[in-house]
């Protein structure tokens, strides 16, 4: 099972070449090959592929309340886009994006890192405690925004009465202040994606051979020193999943903020998710809605293709 | 042994697939519309309100021989969905609008008027009706209407020795006297939604302000008075994060001794047997103004289907859930004022406690009077001016680029 | 010699006391959530930091009006999970081991799939699931939620079939079994592990989905839990007690699944990880 998987490519192109059948026979083992695939790409082509060609039109179209009677949404150029982009929102809510993102990442990512790596070590009910720290992954997002707006409060909020009992500023305007909801916000999203971000760090830890490290200490390096060079390097692929993951599914959160702060306050917590959302079913312009739905996927896409180049470079 | 296990489990899993998804086949189908099974789509998601409804949807479905159906969801998806509905051509045979949003269902052609499926606006008043109307078309039949008012502790106001205020500045006093440690003097909701336009508008309108200026120095009066409450500590800075919903739960928990709330609050507030509330007309800006706060409410809509046989019937339902009778029980269950005259009479005579709220109704304006479906803009950029304002910047700025933002946006 | 390894334990014990600590922190929503569903009575605003007594009203409240929504969630979540793992594991195997023409393009195309917005998804399915009446069914459900699984689990269980030996496989197709036998009686049973944590990610991503269920649905006939409780705080009556109760109960069937699966779930993901 801990098969290395440098060796498996090769082993895959071997069977096809070697079988020497006719062509009708395998012009049929093809098929029936693509049969297992097929369902797949046709789902995501369903429900993926349809939806975003879909949004790309949309955002061409005058779309208004009347368009759901009549089915008619004319072309309008560029309209849409410019609205958008001359919307002083926009600019604002970009900002948030990438700063909600980024944050977001950063403090999963380093505190997941950090607990993968405490746990990776034996220690009495490290299992039981690994296992617990899942819990806060399986509530709703949805839940988790309604408790932790609770939590945060701030004349009523269980935070700031700790904080008062401990002689600390007790009267924190988490979500209430424009300077302060965004961070408050990101902390709420860090603490949803520490242990996403764990569990699979660790698992990547665990596939890192115990034998370096005791070869490592036997040569006298530090533990930092073995970190930074077995652990980090070891880790490389994995890491490299979770960020990506995590980039995509962070730059487009919508839910978490809704619940938390419907994007207030004066629009201070007001990201490129929200705005899709306030545009499309709040001010019924769809149109505007699908631009900045557009624009989401067009970041998540420069990433892609990013990461895919430094991938690809390393690998050569 | 372990291969057998999961072969065997790989075939249960296939055959558990098998069943769920024959199953949900099953029930998911048959959207037809029934003949005699008509839908209303409302907002009361809430379960007393809910069970109100459904009673006199029976009551109705008895009366005119069919059964109606109710689909509750919540108020802001309300739109949303109907539209939804629209497009897929399954609109239910009546929506339930918020009388705010009822404008830009009806300008995308999606009602059908009132008067041509015999319902009368007799009894009703002028501006009750002008609320049901968009264009001069009597589109919605209000069943009750309600608007803000000053909700007030009494025990607390008894105790500090303080009349109820009627003016902005003994409001402000008072306000400030009644706050004291975890208590704030005044709870009201400047939530960035609908919640918090609405709040601000009996301020706004008191003071002359126009919701086509928004720059206008009226306008930025009302909202340096709702800073001065801020910087006087006697509201909390969490206003701008509270629905009207958690206003009253601030208030019912002793956190605030007065607030702004309108008369759905009612039902949860008389849950607490040890709370002695009293209700007034919203302070004026100066003694003897008058206090003009927006009014608020459903309206019952017939949606076009394109089937005129249904839509005649849907207007019967519509007349008889909005019939006197019905209204009177409607608001003596809701605390909500008739939108009937008739019915609004006797409703003031056997809730004498309510006597402010008739008034303010009264005098209430409706939303969309002056721009109709152009009101959703509008609201969108108020919202984001008094968040900005309560948090920092200075009226003047915040509601010149609201202003901006409202003509801008067509 | 004596006082190495009760150094050694020493320092394992402050471990767990680290870890304990950590855990707190990470749990205390969790803790304060279960904690004013103890408390109804007090509203929340006046909540004790631990129950005085255990008022469970909140949660027989919470059953009654959301115990049939979470079995609607548990039906559509497993659902997903079934239509998730027959779509994504012949694929993966497909992707991993058949060296298709266009292979590289579709492991891209569902990397692409997990740009695209949850509510543009939405928004465009609706109308389709008009057309073919699934909307209001527990089957449009299913296939929508399946939909946030299927991609992750492609890129999971690919990874994972990737590293299976060949010679296994080849073995099996020397004796005479097609792929398709080969797929369900060797490689299937292989990938346990990575089938598991699939379908426990599939499991979670339709748990908590909550857009789905508010778009796809004009009426309450397929309601999942996430959407009652987003009802229950939309509505005008501030009753927490009964809210946070209904937050406990929908994480219940989750955290026993995580507990179920706890230990197929590292390995799982071990595998997939290294690509």
């Amino acid at each position: 099972m801990t098969t290395s998987s440098i060796t498996a490519p090769a082993a895959v192109v071997t069977p096809r070449d070697t079988v020497p059948d006719p062509a009708r026979q395998r012009r049929r083992r093809t098929l029936a090959r693509w049969g297992f695939v097929a369902p797949a790409v046709v789902f995501m082509l369903l429900f993926f592929g349809y939806p975003l060609v879909r949004n790309v039109v949309m955002s061409f179209q005058h779309y208004t309340p009347k368009t759901f009677f009549t089915g008619r949404a004319p072309f309008n150029g560029t309209d849409n886009w410019s609205h958008v982009f001359r919307d002083a929102l926009f600019g604002k809510a970009l900002w948030h994006t990438l700063v909600f993102t980024a944050g977001s990442l950063l403090g999963q990512f380093c505190i997941g890192l950090a607990l993968a790596v405490f746990f990776n070590r034996r220690f009495p009910l490290g299992g039981v405690l690994r296992s617990l720290i899942l819990l806060p992954w399986l509530v709703p997002m949805v839940v988790s925004g309604v408790v932790w707006r609770r939590i945060l409060d701030q004349d009523t909020g269980v935070l700031n009465s700790f904080l008062d009992t401990l002689g600390l500023p007790g009267h924190t305007p988490w979500l209430t202040d424009p300077g302060m909801a965004l961070l408050s916000v990101i902390l709420v999203n860090i603490w949803i994606g520490i242990p996403f971000n764990m569990v699979i760090l660790y698992g990547g830890l665990q596939e890192i051979p115990r034998e370096l490290y005791e070869a490592a200490s036997l040569d006298g390096a530090s533990a930092w020193r073995s970190f930074r060079s077995i652990t980090l390097p070891m880790l490389r692929p994995v890491i490299t999943v979770v960020l990506v993951l995590g980039f995509m599914s962070t730059v487009k959160i919508l839910d978490l903020i809704l619940a938390l702060t419907d994007g207030g306050p004066a629009d201070a917590t007001q990201t490129l998710g929200t705005l899709t959302y306030q545009n499309s079913f709040v001010q019924l312009d769809f149109g505007a809605g699908a631009v900045v739905g557009n624009v989401l996927i067009l970041i998540s896409a420069v990433f892609a293709v990013l990461y895919l180049r430094a991938n690809r470079t390393e690998g050569k | 042994m372990s291969k057998r296990f999961n072969a065997s489990f790989s075939t249960r899993i296939v055959a558990a697939a098998c069943v769920l998804v024959a199953s949900a086949t099953l029930t998911g189908c048959g959207q037809d519309r029934d003949d005699g099974v008509y839908t209303v789509l409302n907002s009361s998601t809430d379960e007393t309100y809910h069970r109100w409804d459904a009673e006199a949807m029976a009551r109705c479905g008895k009366q005119l021989g069919i059964t109606i159906e109710q689909q509750s969801v919540p108020a802001a998806q309300v739109m949303t969905k109907a539209l939804r509905m629209a497009s897929s051509r399954s609109l239910p045979d009546i929506v339930q609008f918020d009388a705010s949003e009822m404008p830009t269902f009806a300008e995308a052609g999606g009602l059908i008027d009132l008067t041509t499926l015999g319902l009368s606006t007799r009894d009703i008043p002028k501006g009750i009706v002008a609320f049901g109307s968009y264009k001069g078309t009597y589109y919605g039949a209000a069943r009750s209407v309600n608007t803000l008012a000053l909700f007030y502790n009494k025990d607390v106001l008894r105790q500090a020795g303080l009349p109820v205020p009627t003016t902005w500045d003994e409001l402000r006093a008072t306000a400030k006297k009644l706050t004291h440690g975890k208590r704030y003097g005044l709870a009201l909701s400047a939530g960035g939604a609908e919640d918090g336009v609405f709040q601000f508008l009996p301020f706004m309108w008191s003071n002359g302000g126009d919701e086509r200026t928004l720059d206008g120095p009226r306008v930025v009066e009302a909202l340096d008075f709702w800073k001065d409450l801020i910087k006087d500590g006697s509201l909390s800075k969490s206003t701008v994060s509270w629905t009207q919903a958690d206003v009253n739960d601030q208030f019912m928990a002793g956190n605030a001794a007065m607030m702004i709330n309108g008369p759905w609050q009612v039902e949860t507030l008389n849950t607490d047997k040890s709370l002695h509330w009293g209700i007034a007309p919203i302070p004026v800006p100066r003694a003897g103004a008058t206090s003009v706060g927006p009014l608020g409410g459903a309206v019952l809509t017939v949606p076009n289907t394109g089937d005129t046989e249904r839509e005649r019937m849907a207007g019967r339902i519509v007349a008889c859930l909005s019939s006197e009778k019905e209204q009177l029980t409607y608001a003596l269950n809701s605390w909500m004022v008739p939108a009937n005259e008739k019915a609004a009479a006797v409703w003031r005579r056997r809730m004498p406690e309510l006597q402010a709220l008739a008034g303010q109704v009264a005098a209430a304006r409706s939303r969309t009077a002056e721009l109709g479906a152009g009101w959703s803009s509008v609201s969108l950029a108020l919202q984001s001016a008094f968040q900005s304002a309560l948090t920092g910047e200075s009226s003047q700025a915040a509601l010149k680029r609201a202003q901006q933002r409202a003509t801008s946006g067509n | 010699m004596a006082s190495r390894p009760s150094t050694a334990s020493r320092r394992r014990w402050g471990s767990t006391i680290a870890g304990v600590i950590v855990l707190c922190v990470m749990l205390f929503p969790l803790y304060w959530m279960l904690n004013t569903a103890l408390q109804p009575a007090a509203g929340l605003l006046r909540v004790a930091p631990v129950p005085h007594n255990l008022d469970l009203s909140g949660f027989s409240k919470a059953l009654d009006d959301q115990g049939g929504h979470l079995l609607t969630s548990l039906v559509v979540s497993l659902g997903a999970v079934v239509i998730c793992l027959a779509i994504a594991a012949p694929a993966a195997y497909g992707l991993a081991r058949f060296g298709l023409r266009g292979t590289r393009t579709i492991v891209f195309g569902t990397l692409i799939t997990q740009m695209v917005p949850g509510i543009v998804i939405a928004n465009a399915l609706y109308n389709t699931y008009v057309d073919l009446g699934l909307v209001n069914s527990y089957a449009g459900l299913m296939l929508a939620d399946a939909s946030l699984g299927i991609p992750f689990s492609i890129v999971l269980m690919r990874s994972f079939m990737v590293s299976i030996p060949g010679e296994v496989i080849e073995a099996a197709q020397v004796d005479g079994a097609g792929a398709l036998r080969t797929f369900l009686r060797v490689v299937l049973p292989m990938s346990r592990n990575a089938l598991i944590t699939s379908g426990l990610f599939a499991f979670l991503f339709a748990w908590s989905d909550f857009m789905f269920a508010l778009t796809l649905n004009t009426t309450d006939d397929v309601k999942p839990v996430t959407l009652g409780i987003y009802q229950y705080i939309g509505a005008h009556v501030g009753d927490w007690g009964s809210v946070m109760a209904a937050s406990v109960l929908s994480a219940v069937p989750a955290a026993i699944l995580l507990v179920v699966a706890q230990k197929y779930i590292a390995a799982g993901i071990t595998g997939g990880s290294v690509k």
